[in-house]
């Protein structure tokens, strides 16, 4: 059982390949609940290769939420939730689609591909804040995700 | 012998006609006359004395010796009276045929015989040319195909041939010497004896060439009936009569069958609907029917007898004359049945075409030809007028700006006009009459057949008008498309197929260049669609960071720096802000063609009332009074109709004057199947000028200051009426409110 309020620091991983993005959500990430450990991975590949503890992600550590950006280099982001989706050992791990696309294609095949919930990234600060918070509220706080040994 | 018998016959002897010879029992000559030394060319002395042999070689001599050892009485008995023919012989050595007379003499020298000798030489040749004449008779006599019975005054049979006994069932044997009268019981006898009062040059004047019809009678008894023609021959016997007797039987049944036949045929004549003139080989009118009385303006008697060209002067007589050449039968081949058009006239000289179809008769008479005639003034002007129309109508096939074509049901071209030649490159000597398919390869033989084997008013009905495009085959062999549009057309030839022939190759290439045209317009709009979408998209990325850290800036460092950078800061957070704006704008604006949904049936209250619902705050803050008519169902996308209503009734709130925003909407129906809705409100009013402008995009009429926004909501209500085939229009008066307008269609299940 993870929880908030028993000290063990949250793992997310974050797959976004815009610095400007990144540390936008690294700023707001850490307003809102300082025990998160972000680690980011800029593309498609990273993220699998983090994910599966390749290279030098040998050992990395199994995120409990992933945050995925759509548009990205070399793997995009909708490759990535279908490798994820289709590996026994990280399906379970939540995945939170988290774009600036609000096109209504994209939001039907995220779901098609098993995405746990589709977010598209407000243009104002303030909007930017707020849905960040709620993020940490909901699915670091109150949702209740499965143990680590049970996983893996 | 005394001297005064002697002298007495001397004289006698003299006198007589005929050459006189004695002679005595030895043979020689004691006495002859005149007569003799004339017919033998001797002198009186040269022949006394001397045998009788020297002028009478044989038969004479021979007699008197075989005379002589018989009794004077026998001799005599037997030779007075008996022309003996013998030949004698002249001084000059000629012979010649004599007949003799003897009578003998008892004297003192013995038994003298007396001969009268006649020289016969005209005689015999008349008896030999007989003979022959009579072979020459008794062979036509017994070749002649009638029956010839030749009969003498009295009436008895004295020659009958082969045929007559054939005839009669008698033979020869038991008519001869017979009266004619058994054969023949009455009317032949009596003309005999009536005849025999009369001179022989009478009777032959009379009777020759006369056919007389009698009844015969045959051995059996039965009767017949005969034809008989007599001709009378002077003979030694007196006048015969030659009757040549044909038996008519069968010609008097034919007679009787053809007067039967004259009945009818007169009364078919009558009926005949044409008028009916039987003309003889003169050219003479023998026969005519009422029709022809009336056609011709003359009384039948005053055409009986008259020459044909007095009602038809040319063309019939020369015919009859020609056809009076050759034979019945080729004549009755070659004009029955034939229609010859030629001129007539009547009575009163006036002229009018006919049309006459011969028909030659064998009859006794010769040949004669029944003309049936028929007045053909109408046909003529109906001809006449048809070939105006012709005319007219060529005239319009050749200045027809398509090819046409005439087809018949075989597909072979029968007529084509100038177009026909220019399109297809051929003259029209190598069109008619070849095959449609040449110029059409394929689909249309085919079609025109089938249609043809269906009933013409069928087919016409079915194909008139209608456009069939094939491809046209040139001389050249290049093919080029083609609209046909078939008529059918029934004519004398059986059913014709008018087929106009139009080339589309401009109009194909016009086609296909304006389907290109739409393809790339298509894939342009699309592209712009996309563009848009794409571009407004992947703007957001950057300008999310230009605003979010602007406003982070702002946020962190606002009082920290100068009263500049505070300035700068709000600037640039506040143009990332519209941009902002701009983009989303222009991305809704995008979605209006590229996300719209098919158009079905929609309330258009409904969505009207979704767009109130969505603008309740605005309507609450500005306490604005929307109100609205029943509205009608029609054929729209729901989502983009309460947009519509939305971005309309939202201007009309934001736009208000000083008095608190007043808005209707109301529909009326335009035409059968569209409505018209109306949003009037109370606002500011629009200027004339500028009621093109605000349907463009970003067109604002106001300040930053005075009214918010980027001035896309009319671009958007406009592009959503417009993609529901309608218009958007506006009406309005500055400080006079506005009315904006737009037509939707009526949905089909109409309540």
């Amino acid at each position: 059982m993870t929880a908030i309020g028993m000290g063990v620091p949250m793992e997310v991983l974050l797959v976004e390949d815009s610095p400007g993005d990144v540390r936008l959500t690294q700023e707001t990430l850490r307003d809102a609940n300082r025990s998160i450990h972000l680690h980011v991975a800029s593309d498609g590949v990273e993220a699998m290769a983090f994910l599966r503890h390749e290279g030098v992600h040998v050992r990395a550590p199994r995120p409990d939420l992933i945050l995925l950006d759509l548009n990205l280099p070399k793997m995009d982001g909708r490759e990535v939730l279908a490798h994820i989706k289709a590996d026994d050992s990280l399906r379970l791990i939540p995945v939170i689609i988290l774009t600036t696309s609000e096109s209504e294609a994209d939001i039907v095949k995220s779901y098609q591909l098993q995405a746990n919930c589709y977010l598209s990234k407000p243009v104002q600060l303030e909007a930017f804040e707020s849905l960040v918070k709620s993020i940490n509220d909901f699915w670091l706080t109150k949702v209740k995700l499965p143990q680590d040994n049970q996983t893996r | 012998m005394s001297m005064e018998w002697a002298a007495k016959y001397r004289g006698l002897m003299e006198a007589a006609p005929d050459a006189m010879v004695v002679v005595n029992a030895a043979g020689e000559i004691v006495l002859l006359n005149l007569q003799a030394e004339k017919q033998f060319g001797y002198r009186r002395d040269e022949l006394i004395g001397q045998r009788v042999k020297n002028i009478i070689p044989s038969g004479f001599a021979e007699r008197l010796i075989a005379d002589g050892t018989r009794s004077a009485a026998e001799a005599l008995s037997q030779h007075i009276g008996t022309g003996i023919e013998l030949s004698a012989l002249r001084k000059d050595g000629t012979e010649f045929p004599i007949e003799i007379m003897l009578s003998p003499l008892e004297s003192a020298e013995g038994i003298l015989v007396t001969a009268a000798i006649r020289d016969i030489t005209v005689r015999k040749e008349a008896e030999k040319h007989l003979a022959e004449m009579e072979g020459k008779y008794r062979g036509l006599l017994e070749a002649a195909p009638d029956a010839m019975v030749v009969v003498n005054a009295a009436g008895e049979i004295v020659l009958l041939n082969l045929q007559a006994e054939k005839q009669f069932g008698y033979r020869r044997a038991e008519l001869v010497g017979q009266k004619v009268t058994n054969i023949i019981p009455e009317g032949f006898a009596e003309r005999l004896i009536f005849d025999g009062t009369r001179s022989a040059a009478e009777a032959l004047a009379q009777q020759i060439g006369t056919g007389i019809e009698l009844s015969a009678r045959r051995k059996d008894g039965s009767a017949f009936p005969i034809e008989i023609m007599l001709s009378p021959l002077e003979s030694a016997e007196g006048i015969l009569v030659t009757a040549a007797i044909r038996d008519i039987s069968v010609r008097k049944a034919a007679e009787r069958h053809l007067a039967q036949m004259e009945g009818r045929y007169r009364g078919l004549l009558e009926a005949a609907p044409d008028a009916m003139v039987v003309v003889n080989e003169g050219g003479e009118i023998v026969l005519l029917n009422l029709q022809a009385e009336k056609q011709f303006s003359y009384r039948r008697d005053e055409l009986i007898g008259q020459q044909v060209t007095n009602i038809i002067p040319k063309g019939f007589a020369e015919r009859l004359i020609a056809d009076g050449t050759r034979t019945a039968a080729e004549a009755l081949a070659q004009q029955i049945g034939t229609g010859i058009e030629l001129s007539a006239k009547r009575k009163d000289g006036s002229d009018f075409p006919i049309e006459i179809m011969l028909s030659p008769l064998q009859s006794p008479e010769g040949i004669l030809v029944t003309a049936a005639i028929r007045d053909i003034t109408l046909r003529k002007t109906a001809e006449k007028h048809l070939a105006q129309m012709e005319g007219r109508y060529r005239g319009l096939l050749e200045a027809a700006p398509d090819a046409m074509a005439l087809v018949n049901q075989g597909g072979t071209i029968v007529l084509v006009n100038a177009q026909t030649e220019k399109q297809f490159g051929y003259r029209r000597d190598e069109l008619v009459g070849q095959p449609v398919t040449n110029i059409i390869p394929e689909g249309f033989a085919e079609q025109l057949i089938a249609d043809v084997l269906r009933s013409v008013g069928d087919a016409s009905s079915q194909h008139t008008h209608t456009a069939i495009e094939l491809n046209g085959r040139h001389k050249d062999g290049t093919q080029f498309p083609t609209e046909l549009m078939l008529s059918s057309l029934k004519s004398a030839e059986g059913a014709l197929v008018t087929v106009a022939i139009r080339d589309i190759t401009t109009r194909k290439q016009a086609e296909a260049l304006l389907l290109q045209k739409v393809e790339e317009l298509n894939r342009s709009n699309e592209e712009l669609g996309q563009f848009a979408y794409i571009a407004s998209h992947d703007l957001q990325e950057p300008l999310r960071m230009v605003a979010s850290y602007t406003q982070l800036l702002a946020r962190r460092y606002k009082g920290r720096l100068d009263a500049d950078a505070d300035e700068f800061i709000a600037f640039a957070v506040d143009g990332a802000n519209r941009m902002q704006r701009l983009i989303q704008d222009l991305l809704e604006y995008s979605r209006v063609g590229t996300q719209g949904r098919e158009l079905v049936e929609t309330s258009s209250e409904a969505a009207f009332e979704q767009a109130t619902a969505n603008l309740q705050g605005a309507i609450d803050e500005s306490h604005a009074r929307v109100t609205h008519d029943p509205l009608p169902r029609v054929l729209a996308d729901e989502g983009q109709l309460t947009q519509l209503f939305q971005n309309l009734v939202g201007n009309a709130i934001k736009y208000h004057g000083s008095e608190a925003p007043q808005v209707h909407i109301s529909s009326a129906r335009d035409g059968t199947a569209k409505w018209l809705f109306s949003v009037q409100d109370n606002g500011l009013g629009i200027d004339a000028k500028y009621f093109d402008k605000i349907f463009g995009m970003f067109q604002r009429l106001h300040k930053r200051e005075e009214f918010d926004g980027t001035g896309i909501g009319l671009a958007i209500c406009k592009k959503i009426v417009e993609r529901h085939g309608g218009r958007l229009s506006v009406e309005s008066q500055l400080g006079h409110g506005s009315t904006f307008r737009f037509g939707l269609a009526e949905s089909v299940r109409q309540s």
